[in-house]
């Protein structure tokens, strides 16, 4: 099949393109889907971190309060017991609301009640009876135990997700060399195959048609035709064949010869 | 044109380099086949090898069809043309193995990429990934595939569906081939690649079909055939065949590996009954006799060393033997901890190798019964100067051209893998890793012994000793002597 010049040389450039293209759109579905990824451990683990943090000050604070109230600082240490268990209540708000890794859901419930505990506690002996403040036994007993197991719960929670991030970083970290190489891949095809095609345009374009220049630079009247040796069926060949039909002519119309 | 002038204008016509990129060409889109097998196996189990294995198809594709909006239909491929294609066609394919890989990520960095991805196609075996069973299922299947496409020579198959001349066929099988594989052929060259293309599809069918019904899943019964029949072995099981817990299954590996490893012409002729068949061949005899002495000798041993009862002895020895002895390199043992005259024997295997016109690489047990002939053959001569001595296989008269390029053939093997041994003691590699790592590369065996054992992988070799090791295996399995030739004719000298 007669396959002309254009056709050629743009079917290589389409390939190039094609190329190009499939490296492109790979590379911004891969990036994409990184960029999800980042989205989702921010959503999905970090939050439920920070709010395992805040849950952990306020708890700290909660029992800061509560020796404070031991001590005798009774308003300072219900103020401050207050402000903490409202920061505690956000927060773990914000870890409920998120639930994303397996077993997220028995950790809540655990720090849910154990939290419920330490608060009955310190809401009965502090906010509701005004006497025996001072009774240590009973912090160390009771208040303080429950509030270890709180802490234990939340720190468990805490981990949890920061094993998941941390095994979400594995997998976004191979997501970006997926995403990466396409590219790489991409650029290094197309330096090797536009190699390939200035070998082929020279071979098959620049070579003719400098055979066909010393041809007609060294044609000789008394010659039929054009001495190249072209093989291809595209332009280049058709020109030689017109040439040499020109010469033809050029002969039968007895044209004056040198 | 006669025969003759033609021959002359074909040797005296310089190197033409588009010819060689076509049909290089074919071989690329032969393999973009493969990958979009794995790509849709990938894609059905919505795995994170989907995309490179795409994409690395697509490359294959586009790389592959290019050459033929330019370059015509060529007849009349000369020698150094026929050369030039199978060792870049072996490169390039290379090459393209290895992008699957390095996209995916993983263990794969470069050299490893590189590493797996020529073990694969050379059918060496060797791995350097510590945990296989991480790898994706259409990765795993690419994997295998490269064993399968490079077992019978990734032109092979390119010749089966070449709409080429007969001369072109015969050149191109010339340069895949050596003169000693095709002596048991007495078929013209496109009969001689039928008779490959259906003993392999065949044994690879057959093997498929049974381990199935042995129990083993239909993905990686396919994997393991793959591997087998094109005496590779790469496993989709950390531990290899051992995983299997199965001696059935291990006795019909045993069976498709030994098939694999005797001349297909030989293997063809017994099948339909004629008279160049493995019950005729004096060579293969041998190669089979060496076999059950090597078992018998390693069982023993395992044995009276009090390693395994004597039942384990002799199915772990044999396994071990076989999976060697053919160049395979599936296990069910560790061979590690065996006695050092256990190590010996399966080391002589590793050097010695299967029979010429299988599946397997290295130096090829009929060159080492051809050796040991020739040898015969000069203390006769020493013995009695003026008398006429003639080596024969199988009734032949073996020119003595053949016999010197065999004994050439045996010497540069030796001093390629002393060279290699010395490269890596001299990256730190300890000596008995160093050696059998490159017995193992060069005979692409796969598994040797110290680091590199039956049940480890070369993650651990620097990443130089590994990439010395990747030439190791192109040229173990490319016969050394195509790519001396091919570097000849690039000089002139051919």
């Amino acid at each position: 099949m007669k396959k002309s010049l254009k056709l050629k040389i743009l079917s290589g450039f389409l390939l190039l393109v094609a190329l190009l293209f499939v490296a492109g759109t790979e590379s911004i579905i891969e990036f994409n889907k990184l960029s999800n990824s980042f989205t989702e451990l921010i959503e999905d683990n970090y939050k439920t971190i920070e709010a395992s943090r805040t849950m952990l000050e306020a708890l700290e604070r909660e029992d800061s309060g509560i020796l404070l109230i031991m001590l005798g600082k009774t308003a300072k240490g219900q103020s401050i017991i207050l402000s903490a268990d409202s920061s505690f209540m956000a927060a773990f708000r914000t870890a409920k609301n998120n639930i994303t890794e397996s077993g997220e859901d028995i950790r809540i419930v655990r720090i849910e009640e154990s939290y419920h505990t330490f608060k009955q506690k310190w809401q009965e002996r502090f906010f509701l009876k005004s006497s025996a403040y001072d009774d240590i036994e009973f912090y160390s007993n009771d208040v303080h135990r429950t509030f270890l197991e709180v802490k234990h719960a939340v720190n468990e929670l805490m981990s949890l997700n920061q094993n998941s991030m941390h095994s979400e970083a594995v997998i976004l970290k191979d997501k970006s060399h997926r995403a990466i190489m396409p590219g790489i891949v991409a650029i290094v095809g197309a330096l090797v195959f536009s190699l390939l095609l200035s070998f082929f345009i020279s071979k098959y374009y620049i070579s003719p048609i400098n055979q066909i220049i010393q041809a007609i630079k060294t044609f000789h009247p008394r010659d039929k035709v054009l001495r190249t040796t072209i093989k291809s069926e595209d332009d280049l060949k058709q020109l030689e064949v017109e040439v040499n039909n020109l010469i033809d002519r050029l002969n039968k119309n007895n044209y004056p010869q040198k | 044109m006669t025969g003759l002038t033609r021959t002359t204008t074909l040797k005296n016509r310089p190197m033409r380099t588009e010819v060689v990129i076509k049909f290089t060409g074919y071989v690329l889109l032969f393999n973009a086949l493969f990958l979009l097998i794995a790509f849709f196996i990938s894609l059905f189990h919505g795995e994170t090898s989907t995309i490179p294995l795409l994409f690395s198809g697509l490359i294959c594709i586009i790389f592959g069809a290019f050459p033929f909006i330019f370059v015509e239909d060529q007849d009349n491929v000369s020698f150094s043309e026929g050369l030039a294609i199978v060792v870049g066609g072996w490169v390039i394919t290379c090459i393209i193995g290895m992008l699957p890989y390095i996209m995916w990520g993983g263990e794969f960095s470069l050299v490893n990429a590189w590493f797996e991805s020529v073990s694969g196609f050379t059918t060496t075996g060797s791995s350097i990934l510590n945990n296989i069973e991480a790898l994706p299922k259409g990765l795993l299947f690419w994997r295998s595939a490269t064993h399968w496409i490079g077992g019978i020579g990734i032109v092979m198959f390119v010749l089966l569906i070449l709409p080429q001349s007969t001369s072109s066929r015969l050149t191109l099988l010339n340069a895949e081939m050596s003169e000693l594989s095709k002596l048991n052929f007495r078929y013209k060259a496109r009969k001689i690649i039928h008779v490959l293309i259906i003993v392999y599809v065949g044994l690879t069918a057959v093997q498929t079909l049974t381990l199935w019904a042995l129990g083993m899943s239909l993905f990686d019964a396919i994997n393991h055939s793959f591997a087998t029949i094109a005496t590779g072995g790469f496993s989709t099981k950390n531990s290899s065949v051992a995983f299997f817990k199965s001696p059935s299954i291990e006795i019909v590996i045993m069976i498709f590996m030994v098939l694999s490893g005797m001349h297909f012409g030989l293997l063809y002729g017994t099948i339909t009954g004629r008279a160049e068949n493995i019950f005729k061949s004096s060579v293969a005899k041998s190669f089979i006799v060496i076999l059950l002495l090597g078992i018998l000798l390693v069982s023993a041993k395992l044995y009276f060393s009090g390693y395994y009862n004597i039942w384990d002895s002799l199915r772990f020895g044999s396994f071990q033997v076989i999976s060697l002895g053919t160049t395979t390199g599936f296990a069910t043992a560790d061979s590690n901890p065996w006695p050092a005259f256990t190590h010996i024997i399966l080391i002589y295997f590793t050097i010695q190798c299967a029979m010429v016109g299988s599946t397997s690489g290295g130096l090829k047990f009929d060159r080492v019964y051809l050796f040991f002939r020739s040898l015969r053959k000069q203390l006769k001569l020493i013995q009695h100067p003026r008398a006429v001595v003639v080596v024969k296989i199988n009734n032949r008269v073996i020119s003595e051209q053949l016999e010197a390029l065999t004994m050439v053939f045996v010497v540069l093997y030796i001093f390629t893998f002393f060279v290699t041994t010395l490269v890596l003691t001299s990256l730190d590699v300890d000596l008995y890793t160093a050696f059998s790592a490159s017995i193992a590369t060069i005979g692409n065996v796969g598994p040797g012994f110290g680091d590199v054992s039956s049940l480890a992988n070369f993650s651990t070799l620097p990443s130089t000793g590994k990439f010395v090791l990747t030439l190791n295996m192109l040229l173990g399995r490319l016969e050394i002597f195509n790519i001396i030739a091919l570097l000849m004719v690039r000089k002139g000298n051919f």
